[in-house]
């Protein structure tokens, strides 16, 4: 691997079906890269987080929407950006951004609801987690490679 | 796109019904997911999840979980999971399901969150 940044972009359809083809490439990526086999899990389900917000919530009125992706294979870190240009969607409504203790903590059955739980999962397996929001939303997550 | 990548299967016994799920459960078989677990909200049996070759698992499928577990709990019914692979766990663990989840490994009654 070189020290200089190399790109990988991936445009897929905004489709639920699509989304592990994300996961499938970031596993190609990440694999090459060196990651270990629990990083590279993670970071699956992240980026397939970020996916699913699009899927669910940027297009809902453009069957034609797409889910645009790049990899930035760095010294010390990969970091993939989810954007679409849809709707931007209120990120804030799918959960608090920086939020660090779990979601259930403290609460009862009763309390609990799914909503939320994506983007707590974004934080909770990434190293750095960015929502920007101008012509749809752009989403960045960073895992940082752990030198052997 | 045929790769079969998910499938459930329901298989019903003399006091139980077992749901063997298989593969990766996310937003594109949520609903095939849903629609196989919905019909049993109301049974007097019990309903055991086996996750034994569960491989993936997104917030979609956690969610229909979460529905499921209030489902139960409503109409005072069991529900209990078994067989939780080690990656599925640690997902579980972090968002705090966990604590939620009756586990029946071999040991019924056991809770899961005794952490």
């Amino acid at each position: 691997m070189r020290a200089e940044k190399r790109r990988i972009a991936l445009t897929l359809p905004a489709e639920a079906e699509c989304i592990d083809i994300a996961r499938l490439t970031l596993y190609g990526i990440s694999n090459q890269m060196g990651f270990s086999y629990e990083d590279i899990e993670d970071m699956k389900v992240a980026i397939a987080e970020a996916c699913n917000n699009v899927v669910l919530h940027a297009y809902p009125s453009d069957p034609q929407g797409t889910i645009d992706i790049e990899f930035w294979l760095n010294e010390g870190d990969l970091t993939i950006t989810v954007s679409d240009s849809g709707t931007s969607f209120a990120y804030e409504e799918l959960g608090e951004l920086g939020q660090a203790s779990m979601p259930y903590e403290g609460k009862t059955l009763d309390d609990i609801s799914a909503g939320g739980l994506g983007i707590y999962l974004m934080q909770a397996l990434m190293d750095r987690v960015e929502v920007e929001q101008e012509t749809g939303t752009k989403v960045t997550l960073t895992k940082y490679r752990t030198s052997v | 796109m045929n790769r079969k990548k998910f499938e459930v299967i329901a298989r019903e016994e003399a006091d139980q019904h077992t749901i063997y799920v298989k593969g990766e459960l996310d937003l594109a078989v949520a609903a095939e997911f849903r629609s196989a677990i919905e019909p049993l909200i109301s049974t007097d049996k019990e309903v055991i999840l086996d996750m034994g070759e569960l491989t993936y698992i997104d917030s979609t499928g956690m969610g229909i979980l979460i529905f499921f577990l209030k489902a139960r709990k409503e109409e005072n019914r069991a529900f209990a999971v078994q067989n939780i692979p080690q990656k599925i766990k640690k997902l579980l663990d972090l968002t705090g399901i966990t604590r939620f989840l009756p586990v029946q490994d071999g040991a019924p009654g056991q809770e899961a969150g005794e952490v």
